[in-house]
């Protein structure tokens, strides 16, 4: 009795209200954009909408099973939660292909996705491996073996094939820098590998993950930019290419830094930022040179190709089809929205953006609330990423911060890529909005991934470690 | 080592893309309309309903512009299954290669415009738009196709509008529709491709007001096409209004008994009501039925026609042909000798012929008489004397200070430029200054002996039959006039302010009396020039003109309005390259146009049938 009195004192209500004020609107806008006039009953199973009900309270009641289960047998059991993922990622292998993907297991529209789950037991095993390293003695195995827990199922997921999911899954890589898994013991045996060299620590080790997102990311914008021609908007008239648009950015973004740093650093470690942002600057300008001069030898169907591989070529009726009409459909929302069921761009009726119940939700919800209603859920997302980074930080136990972290990179991974597909920011790789897109599997995984947050920062207070 | 400061990276990350995707959004959503109209083109269509046409009514109340209905057969190349061009060709009564030939114009050329941008043609045609296969065919046409069309699906027939014109009348009036060309597409959002525009007369002057409002629906439709439903529940659209009716001034009657007039000749006749400035008709001949300018079929058939013919009747003459006015011009000149008191009426001066040629009669031992006889030698003096007034020493700067003064006289009759009639095709004719003789013959190299012809209406001075009619109309009212114009009213509002306005001469109203005694000594005294515009019981007020044709046989002229006093018509008749004089041709036209206005009857069958009978033979 005095048990479940604490429990539901402690749980973290604010989180708690966020994710069930995300389904309402989820199952809101599900059922705006696929209404159908003849049955417009809210609970009609043979509607999507109907079914996301279903999924609904499937996931609440999971979410009440997770609850009545001890939070202790995450921590005791992660390794064959992780197996049985993975087992049942070879066992969707072998399934009939849907749309192309082998990543349905189940009958017909009724399956889930392990691919969902799979975050999941990664997340748990992650979190149990990296509370049991001493961060302070860390080897080249401790690095590759954190390494091996998240690539077995991402090469899995690549087999499906399901692009999406296997780049969320670099999320954990993130995880891991929080945590202070180090690339060093790599690094350093490459580097002292020259002759008269013996460092016991780089700086490149330590910071390996953000430096090769950067290098990664830097390098995907260059490649976009460098046969664009764009125009600055505050500059009438004034064109550059997109190369030079791309170091006018990071010229801006240096001096920005600097002056962030100067606000908010000691006087003793101004110089040393200032030292680091001009070495950086100098670094990336290199990288966007050397990508960018790299690109232009390429030939020109190669340089389609990496076009059209990372799905951003300007095509409105051919291959950028969805993208085009996605943003047409945000784009029109104006600052009030058309209105709710009125999306006359994104409805699943209308058929102009594909997968508009799904992957491109937030069109329909973008045309129909307008920007009022993207600034509601631009707001949620980050109230809610940035309060479960709170709970992450108040866990005494390590293994509840790094499954806390686990759940805020896979929601914001989420969060961005598919909102970004939507805006023309990210490449179109199908991967649903969290709490909002049709679907049950995602549905489900989501909400057990959240009461499994909710239940660990419930029992805080009983581990001791 | 404490990682814990890492989670500001994180922190900074999240917070980071919030804010950007934040601004994109905003971007995309408030400030740039550009993804609003992309996704207009995606999913809204605008179905526009044009409304029909304004129509148009004369001064009785008679519909001379109407519309009638027509079809269009539509073609939606995405619909059409088991296509039979055989027993499609067999219905529409072609040959098959014909509608193979037309599915190929259709995709080649209707979906097709000119890109600005590009520089290239381009082809919008889609196969899931409608287009138009065959256009503008009559009830008993479509009756006879639509009953087999179910077989064919993807064709289906549409209503539209188009002219009618009840008197094959009053083309060179009305003007003619046809449709827009891709810069009037452009210029001008109201009309898309396929649309019709006024093209000439008072469908092209009144265009804006004759063409009515557009309905629009905006239809949200799907990725097929399909319409799904309204947009916003309706709450944008609107009905379609059509152009309210034009009442003209015109006599639909008498302009028909004037075309009728003037069969096989060339020439003009210009009626005014002189107290309203309405023009009651406006003939020009050869004329062209307006019924066969009606649709793009008839269009591609017959206006070629009419363009390539010699003797030009899509030429609005009455508007745009300038002639010298000839002896009509020598009332103006009156007038202005007696407002400047260089002349009386009792002046008389002897038809000396050492200087111009006259006809034979008796000296005029007064200006009504001068009038009446058209004396050539009388004008001359008269027209010396206004313009050399002995102001200057220097005769060539007299004559320069004469000519400015009698320009601005000719100026305040409405000559030397366009009137503001409501009408295109307008052309001003000139009344020559000093400066115009300056050029040709250089500054003060010139006097009344090298410029005296424009006493008697010839040499440089030209004026349109419309300019010609309202200087009857003018002396009908003694001393003003007001612009003479069609349109009555458009709706229930009307005339238009311009059109109230009187213009008044700088002659003052007291010199009229005389010149007018003149003009009817023209016409009911013995031994004038203009007998054979006599009425019975009208008084009519006219003046003969021959006007010299360097090209072949004289024109023709006489102007003239009746009653004498409260005139009721002002009318100028301008027959080209008729054998003798104005006396012969255009004075028993315009007597019969005033006795067929003012009395509906004609007395004097034998001179109808004799204008009615008359040809002249024209060189080209």
């Amino acid at each position: 009795m005095r048990q479940n009195e604490s429990l539901v004192a402690n749980v973290d209500w604010a989180l708690f209200a966020v994710y069930m004020l995300m389904l309402i609107f989820g199952v809101a806008t599900v059922y705006s954009t696929a209404y159908n006039e003849d049955h417009p009953n809210l609970f009609d199973f043979s509607q999507k909408y109907g079914k996301q009900m279903i999924w609904l309270f499937v996931s609440l009641f999971l979410g009440l099973m997770v609850f009545l289960i001890d939070s202790d047998i995450y921590r005791k059991f992660c390794v064959p939660i992780y197996l049985f993922t993975l087992v049942l990622l070879v066992i969707v292998l072998f399934m009939p292909p849907v749309n192309g993907a082998r990543a349905w297991l189940g009958i017909g529209t009724m399956g889930i996705q392990p691919a969902e789950f799979a975050k999941i037991g990664t997340g748990l095993l992650l979190a149990r491996f990296i509370s049991d390293v001493n961060v302070k003695q860390q080897t080249s195995q401790t690095v590759l073996l954190a390494n091996a827990i998240i690539l077995v199922p991402m090469t899995l997921i690549l087999l499906q094939p399901d692009a999406g999911t296997f780049v969320v899954f670099t999320s954990f890589l993130f995880v891991m820098y929080r945590e202070g898994i180090t690339y060093d013991p790599l690094i350093l045996k490459l580097v002292n590998a020259i002759p008269g060299v013996k460092f016991k620590q780089t700086w490149v080790g330590s910071h390996f993950i953000p430096i090769l997102f950067v290098v990664v990311f830097l390098s995907l914008v260059t490649l976009l930019m460098s046969n664009e021609k764009i125009s600055f908007g505050f500059l009438p008239g004034v064109i550059f290419s997109g190369f030079w648009s791309v170091m006018i950015s990071l010229t801006i973004f240096a001096i920005f830094l600097s002056l962030v740093s100067r606000l908010i650093a000691s006087k003793r470690e101004r110089n040393r930022a200032s030292l680091i942002i001009l070495i950086a600057y100098i670094l990336a300008t290199l990288l966007a040179a050397i990508v960018n001069y790299g690109f232009q030898g390429l030939a020109e169907h190669q340089k389609d190709r990496i076009e059209l591989f990372l799905g951003l070529k300007e095509d409105p009726d051919g291959e950028d089809y969805n993208r085009n009409r996605a943003m047409a459909a945000v784009g029109s929302g104006g600052m009030l929205g058309k209105g709710y069921n009125n999306a006359s761009v994104a409805s699943v009726e209308s058929n102009h953006v594909p997968e508009s119940e799904t992957d491109f939700i937030f069109c329909p919800f973008a045309e129909e609330w307008g920007f009022v209603g993207v600034l509601l859920l631009v707001g949620l997302y980050m109230f809610m990423l940035l309060r479960i980074i709170m709970i992450a930080e108040r866990q005494r136990s390590t293994f509840n911060r790094v499954y806390a972290y686990v759940v805020a990179m896979i929601l914001f991974y989420h969060f961005a890529i598919n909102i970004g597909m939507n805006i023309g920011f990210a490449p179109v790789i199908g991967i649903p909005l969290p709490f909002f897109s049709y679907g049950g599997s995602s549905m489900m995984s989501f909400s057990m991934m959240m009461f499994i947050l909710l239940k660990l920062d419930s029992q805080r207070r009983d581990i001791l470690n | 080592m404490n990682f814990d400061s890492r989670k500001y990276v994180l922190i900074t990350l999240f917070i980071l893309v919030g804010i950007i995707y934040t601004l994109r959004i905003f971007y995309m959503q408030v400030i740039d309309d550009s993804w609003h109209l992309r996704a207009q083109e995606i999913a809204e269509k605008r179905k526009e309903i044009t409304p029909p046409r304004g129509v148009l009514f004369d001064r009785n109340g008679k519909k001379i512009v109407a519309n009638r209905t027509y079809y269009n057969l539509m073609m939606v190349e995405d619909d059409m299954k088991n296509f039979d061009t055989v027993a499609f060709a067999e219905l529409l009564g072609w040959q098959a290669w014909q509608v193979k030939k037309r599915f190929r114009d259709v995709r080649e050329g209707e979906g097709t415009y000119y890109n600005k941008h590009t520089g290239k043609r381009t082809s919008n045609y889609q196969k899931i738009r409608a287009y138009p296969f065959i256009k503008e065919m009559t009830l008993e046409e479509i009756a006879r196709i639509a009953p087999h069309l179910e077989n064919f699906p993807g064709f289906y027939e549409e209503v539209t509008s188009m002219r009618s014109y009840p008197f094959a009348n009053g083309a060179n009036i009305v003007g003619y529709l046809s449709e827009v060309n891709r810069e009037e597409v452009e210029e001008d959002h109201f009309y898309k491709p396929g649309n019709n525009i006024g093209r000439a007369g008072l469908e092209r002057f009144y265009e804006s007001e004759l063409r009515g409002r557009k309905g629009i629906k905006y239809i949200v439709t799907s990725a097929l096409n399909n319409a799904i439903e309204s947009y916003a529940g309706g709450k944008y659209d609107t009905s379609a209004l059509q152009g309210p009716p034009l009442k003209l001034g015109v006599d639909i009657i008498l302009q028909a008994y004037g075309e009728k007039l003037l069969q096989g000749k060339r020439g003009c006749i210009v009626a005014i009501e002189p107290s309203t400035g309405e023009i009651l008709s406006l003939v020009s001949a050869p004329s062209y039925d307006p019924n066969l300018l009606i649709g793009k079929r008839n269009i591609s058939s017959n206006y070629p026609k009419l363009v390539l013919d010699q003797s030009k009747p899509l030429y609005p003459r009455p508007l745009a042909a300038e002639y010298p006015p000839g002896s009509t011009f020598k009332l103006l000149n009156s007038l202005i000798g007696l407002q400047e008191g260089v002349i009386t009426p009792e002046s008389g001066f002897p038809c000396n012929k050492s200087m111009v040629g006259c006809h034979d009669h008796t000296s005029a031992g007064n200006l009504a008489d001068a009038i009446k006889h058209s004396c050539n030698p009388y004008f001359y003096a008269v027209t010396r004397r206004i313009l050399q007034q002995g102001k200057k020493k220097n005769i060539y700067a007299d004559a320069e200070v004469g000519l400015g003064l009698w320009a601005k006289y000719m100026h305040s009759f409405g000559l030397g430029s366009k009137l503001e009639t409501d009408i295109t095709g307008l052309r001003s004719g000139l009344i020559p200054d000093p400066a115009y003789y300056d050029k040709w013959y250089g500054h003060h190299r010139w006097a009344f002996s090298t410029i005296r012809s424009i006493s008697i209406g010839q040499g440089e001075v030209m004026l349109t039959p419309l300019h010609l009619a309202n200087i009857a109309a003018l002396i009908a009212n003694r001393g003003w006039y007001i612009t003479p114009h069609f349109v009555k009213s458009i709706g229930k509002s009307g005339p238009d302010s311009l059109y109230r306005k009187k213009h008044f001469t700088m002659v003052d109203r007291k010199h009229y009396g005389i010149v007018i005694e003149g003009m009817r000594r023209v016409v009911h005294v013995s031994g004038g020039t203009g007998k054979r515009a006599k009425l019975k019981d009208i008084i009519v007020c006219g003046k003969t003109g021959t006007v010299q044709n360097p090209h072949g046989e004289d024109h023709s002229v006489f102007i003239a309005f009746a009653p004498m006093y409260q005139p009721k018509i002002a009318i100028a008749v301008f027959i080209e390259n008729a054998k003798g004089g104005g006396g012969l041709w255009a004075a028993p036209t315009a007597g019969l146009m005033i006795e067929k206005y003012l009395t509906r009857k004609i007395t004097e069958k034998e001179r109808e049938k004799t204008i009615l009978e008359a040809k002249f033979t024209y060189r080209e």
